[in-house]
């Protein structure tokens, strides 16, 4: 790096601003070490902020995960760089160095205050990618309700230039030209915590997803359920009828090596569980119905939970779903082998559909690193070098990995990953002392 | 007194105002008298409001804070903090809870949902009003902590620690370290036995010099509080002496015959009375177990040098500043008559087959003498029950069952192995093993809840059936040679007294309580008191070691600046009125009154650091001695007459 004085120093680098990126900055915060959170969306919270309640104890999870998120902004030892993305590290003897871009949001973070008069006033509308698509927003726009920092920014391949936003502004925030802005950081270690990516439910063809309407995915009804809800209740996407018997397609994406991913997502049980005793309380007259293979309820409280919800009148039934075809009226007729009733092909019509999509690997990251290569495992998820003894080491000196990062886990395994790699950095950055 | 109390009603989402109509709210409390700001905001706790309210305190000088929201274990530090930047004490801040105890509780009844939320809340501008500006009490901490168990989730805490320059005391019952682990064969994910993991993790715990271990330990009792505990223990004696030679022990024990049995091999085998547990167990120190050993053997003279018969229990005080605990679990014993357990040498436990295993240094796998081919598993027994207290799922036992089976299978290749299940919970990419399994040709059937197989014993013979749901409900008989019922986890037996000594609630399934089971899954309610691995519920190995570095990352976080900040909300005697009745002293659960002699009367004090200012003290106080600071008497009064609109 030539200009040695612009360069930014920490003692940890942590990757991704997700319940586990805050939690583990957090415990090495407290530690008392100095932390530079990157996160490349325009908030921190990752997927969890986005969640309606949460399995098995169904707290809402905005707010349980409001109060971290806060936190790590308060937090005198941790400096956040939201809407960045890593360019390259590179080793350098004890320490690595790089590159971050801060992309440019052309409002200024500083003086926004998060009033949403330039909403009103913007003349564009497109999908909601917070909402999952499920309703607009516009091409200025606070990312969501909770966002943290709640600042507005400018979606620019959306975006007409009209200038409407800049002159409604009353804090004077908006900024065409914002450039991007060039980070050069040099930190003695790197936690890895950039969560999953979500199966893409359109893949699984043979469901329909994308062309019938009233098949949505498990995080879109996870954004009808949530507090805030943008229909505030839950809605046929077609018609907007409220619908009364719907169907959970579990291991949409997972256990299958069709799609490629063999392994199981270890979530999508208990979430679409705790969705249907959501729904039953949200649509008191509706029937759900759970097609599974089985019900991986392993957790602590959870097969509690699970028998709950079947005393519940939730409808369980084994057999996986070997295609669905929409009816003239948006009806979806699934088929399946009822494996429990001597496996015969059966039909069954419902008027709603649920994909419990699983998880992916978000693996991305791995190619910012220059000199040493970051190992994958078999199922392309960062590999753990040393799993049972030292569960956060890679296959990089110095460079740990913590949450959905590294396999598919729930909140409660999340936070138990993330204070499992706060305290294998502590002793990293100790062992070079 | 107060004079410019600002109050903010959220609507959480819509949490709160789907039921409580907090327009209506902030319409009536604007109307009070010293309320100079009323607002309602989406989200109270988002950061742009709570810069916001900030900006509020320090334009309007408020002196007095009231967000009516949530439960303050969510955001009560979240607005006690806005308030300190805001330059106003945090303890002038009251939060009221009109979500759990408003609009959830009422979600059948909007009017009253909206009139309870204001009296509630002009309850908490009054307490508001009589509020006093408090400090923390800042109190010195140990850089030490206690690991109570040293099995794989205990040594690996113990480790961690000592390397970012913790004191740790590790303190084991048994007489050898390691745990259940070391009762396990190869391990699920690698083929790697127990007992080299745990001889990999007691190398580094042995190299380091900040670790103290005690076997044959007990934890008695604990006193103090979070920062400075004093954990009492008795160091039982192993009867051997410190100098004694391998050579002489080795002969020593060689003279023995196998009389008891062998816990530590779910008594499948006997052991002697002087014993290791395993042939490389650690420390390689054998014990006397006194109970079983004739102490007037000619053996206790011949081998004088080895022998000490005299050694007695030591006690010892440990000073920490924190604790962990890392007990462990029970593996489930099936009740009598259970699946026919007992009944036939045949049908065993999980754990006894994992011995088995272990024990059989036959080429083909012998039991009892004989040559077995055929294996019944039959899986969640003592789990996943429709009722009674095993109605929790043990998480490992599918995987488990999985690894041992096709590994045992890969070594003896004649072997089926027969899997009679309800669900697999081969969770992850566990699921591989699952599917190995089934390429590898095991069988699997499945059974319904309410409708477990049957074991039954004839002749000698053990029959299984099973009305398969794979299968149509076909009914399936086996004649396996041997049974496995697939037992799972369970709470210690002794956990009842480490709960009793520490204070840790335990859960409806016995298993020790986590602070907060989404967030918080290594802290209990208890300040300075942590839970690791297996006892805070089922978990796999790494799962535990998991559980373990999170464990030692709080314990460290709390403990490594030197100093705990402790709430100032704490009991407070006056000592010209109290008369020293000495009623309060027995109704402590902290032993946090003492007596001190005042001007000639004996009369009770609190000692600050151990009151955790439950309150319990206050209403048996005769002559009204004793008040909480932050929720006084005076306090509490004018609340309750605010809520029943009482001038
Ligand atoms: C529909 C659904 C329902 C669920 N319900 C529950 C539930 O009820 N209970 C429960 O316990 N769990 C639930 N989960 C699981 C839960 O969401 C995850 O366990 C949790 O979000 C994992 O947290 P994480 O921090 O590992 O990953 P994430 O939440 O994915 O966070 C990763 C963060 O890293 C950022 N990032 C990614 N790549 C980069 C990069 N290259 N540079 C910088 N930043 C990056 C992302 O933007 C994101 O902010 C559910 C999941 C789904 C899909
Ligand atoms: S958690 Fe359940 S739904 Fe998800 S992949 Fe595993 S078995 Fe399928
Ligand atoms: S892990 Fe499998 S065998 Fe064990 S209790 Fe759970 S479902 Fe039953």
């Amino acid at each position: 790096m030539d200009n040695q004085d612009k360069v930014q120093k920490f003692d940890v680098m942590v990757i991704g601003g997700g319940i586990a990126g805050e939690e583990a900055a957090l415990n090495l915060a407290k530690m008392g070490f100095k932390i530079i959170l990157v996160e490349k969306d325009y908030s921190i919270g990752g997927k969890m902020v986005h969640l309606s309640k949460v399995f098995p104890t169904l707290d809402c999870s905005a707010c349980i995960t409001t109060p971290k998120m806060s936190e790590t902004t308060r937090e005198p030892n941790i400096t956040i760089k939201t809407y960045s993305e890593i360019k390259e590290i590179e080793k350098s003897g004890n320490h690595f160095i790089g590159k971050i871009i801060k992309k440019p949001r052309f409002v200024d973070e500083d003086t926004c205050t998060g009033c949403q008069l330039c909403e009103d006033v913007c003349p564009v509308s497109v999908d909601d990618q917070y909402q999952y698509d499920l309703v607009g927003r516009k091409a200025i726009y606070i990312p969501f309700a909770i966002a943290l920092p709640k600042v507005a920014a400018i979606d620019l391949d959306n975006c007409i230039l009209c200038g409407a936003c800049e002159k409604v502004c009353p804090a004077n925030s908006i900024d065409f030209t914002e450039k991007p802005e060039e980070i050069l950081f040099e930190v003695t270690s790197v936690l890895i915590a950039t969560g999953f990516n979500l199966f893409d439910a359109g893949k699984k063809v043979e469901y329909g997803y994308g062309r019938y309407k009233n098949v949505i995915h498990a995080m879109q009804m996870e954004r009808q359920l949530v507090p805030t809800r943008p229909f505030n209740t839950v809605l046929r996407p077609k018609d907007g009828k409220s619908p009364d018997n719907i169907a959970y397609v579990l291991c949409t994406g997972s256990r299958d090596k069709s799609v490629g991913n063999p392994i199981c997502s270890q979530i999508c049980c208990m979430y679409s569980i705790k969705q249907a005793q959501l729904l039953m309380g949200a649509l008191p007259m509706a029937d759900v119905t759970i097609y599974y293979i089985d019900i991986r309820a392993y957790g602590k409280g959870f097969q509690e939970f699970y028998q709950q919800t079947k005393d519940m009148d939730v409808e369980f039934v084994k057999g996986k779903i070997a295609k669905i075809e929409e009816k003239e009226d948006g009806n979806l007729e699934l088929f399946y082998e009822d494996i429990e009733n001597g496996g015969k092909v059966k039909t069954a019509e419902h008027d709603m559909v649920v994909l419990a999509v699983g998880l992916l690997p978000n693996n991305e990251i791995a190619s910012v690193f220059k000199d040493e290569e970051l190992e994958l495992d078999p199922f392309n998820y960062i590999k753990q070098k040393d799993k049972l003894i030292n569960p956060a080491l890679t296959s990089i000196d110095g460079v740990f990995v913590a949450g959905t990062a590294a396999s598919p886990m729930d909140i409660p395994d999340t936070i138990l990953s993330a204070g499992a790699a706060s305290a294998e950095v502590a002793g990293y950055i100790r062992s070079l002392k | 007194m107060k004079e410019k109390i600002g109050v903010y009603i959220c609507h959480c989402g819509s949490n709160i105002s789907d039921y409580v109509d907090v327009d209506k709210v902030r319409d009536e409390i604007e109307k009070i008298n010293g309320v100079v700001l009323s607002k309602t905001t989406m989200f109270a706790c988002a950061d742009s409001t709570q810069r916001e309210i900030k900006e509020d305190i320090e334009k309007n000088k408020l002196d007095g804070l009231v967000v009516a929201s949530c439960s303050p274990t969510l955001h009560l530090p979240t607005f006690r903090n806005v308030a300190l930047r805001a330059g106003l004490n945090p303890y002038n801040y009251i939060q009221v809870n009109i979500r759990e105890q408003g609009s959830w509780a009422h979600s059948d009844d909007k009017v009253g949902a909206t009139d309870k939320a204001i009296q509630m809340i002009k309850a908490g501008i009054t307490k508001t009003f009589h509020s006093k500006a408090l400090e923390p009490i800042k109190i010195s901490a140990l850089n030490s902590v206690a690991i109570i168990g040293a099995g794989i989730a205990g040594l690996r805490a113990a480790r961690e620690l000592a390397e970012v320059g913790t004191k740790v005391y590790l303190i084991e019952k048994d007489s050898f370290v390691g745990g259940r682990v070391s009762q396990w064969g190869k391990m699920c994910s690698e083929r790697r036995a127990g007992e080299s993991l745990i001889r990999r993790l007691y190398k580094k715990v042995e190299e380091e010099d900040n670790i103290d271990l005690f076997l044959n330990t007990e934890i008695k009792k604990i006193s103090g509080n979070v920062g400075n505990f004093i954990l009492e223990v008795d160091v039982h004696p192993r009867y051997i002496k410190d100098n004694a030679k391998k050579e002489r022990l080795d002969k020593l024990i060689e003279e023995l015959d196998p009389v008891v049995n062998d816990e530590y091999n779910f008594n499948i085998v006997k052991r002697k009375a002087i014993y290791k547990n395993y042939e490389v167990a650690i420390p390689d120190i054998p014990v006397i177990d006194l109970g079983a050993f004739d102490q007037k053997s000619v053996l206790v003279e011949k081998y004088k040098d080895c022998i000490d018969l005299n050694q007695k229990t030591e006690k010892k005080e440990l000073n920490i500043g924190a604790v962990i605990v890392s007990t462990g679990f029970d593996p489930y014993e099936p009740e009598k008559g259970e699946y026919s357990y007992k009944e036939n040498e045949s049908i065993v436990t999980f754990q006894e087959f994992e011995r088995i295993i272990e024990l059989n240094h036959d080429k083909e796998f012998i039991y009892k003498g004989k040559n077995i081919k055929n294996i019944a598993y039959i899986y969640c027994v003592g789990s996943c029950a429709e009722s009674g207290e095993n109605q929790y799922c043990s998480r490992i036992c599918c995987t488990r069952t999985i690894a041992v089976s096709t590994h045992l299978k890969e070594d003896n290749p004649e072997i089926q192995n027969y899997h009679l299940y309800r669900q697999i919970r081969t969770y992850g990419k566990q699921e591989i093993m699952f599917d190995d399994a089934l390429k590898g040709g095991d069988i699997f059937m499945k059974f319904d809840d309410d409708d477990p197989p049957i074991v039954k014993v004839d002749n000698g013979k053990t029959i299984v059936t099973i009305n398969d749901l794979l299968t149509d409900k076909e009914t399936i008989e086996l004649e396996p040679d041997l049974t496995v019922l697939v037992t799972g986890m369970k709470s210690r037996k002794d956990s009842k007294d480490i709960s009793k000594i520490l204070k840790i609630p335990v859960g409806r399934d016995k298993f020790f309580n986590e602070a907060h089971p989404k967030l918080r899954p290594v802290e209990t309610v208890i300040d300075g008191v942590f839970i690791a691995g297996a006892c805070q519920g089922p978990k796999s190995i790494s799962e535990s070691i998991k559980s373990a570095l999170s464990a030692a990352s709080k314990a460290y976080s709390l403990i490594n600046k030197g100093e705990i900040e402790l709430e100032p909300t704490l009991a407070k005697i006056d000592s010209k009125v109290c008369d020293g009745c000495g009623e309060c002293f027995d109704v402590c659960p902290f032993n946090a009154i003492i007596k001190v002699e005042n001007q000639d009367k004996i009369i009770a004090e609190i000692n600050e650091s151990s009151c955790k200012g439950c309150g319990i003290c206050t209403p048996v106080c005769a002559v009204d001695a004793i008040d909480i600071i932050g929720y006084t008497n005076n306090e509490i009064k004018g609340m309750i007459d605010s809520l029943l609109d009482v001038e």
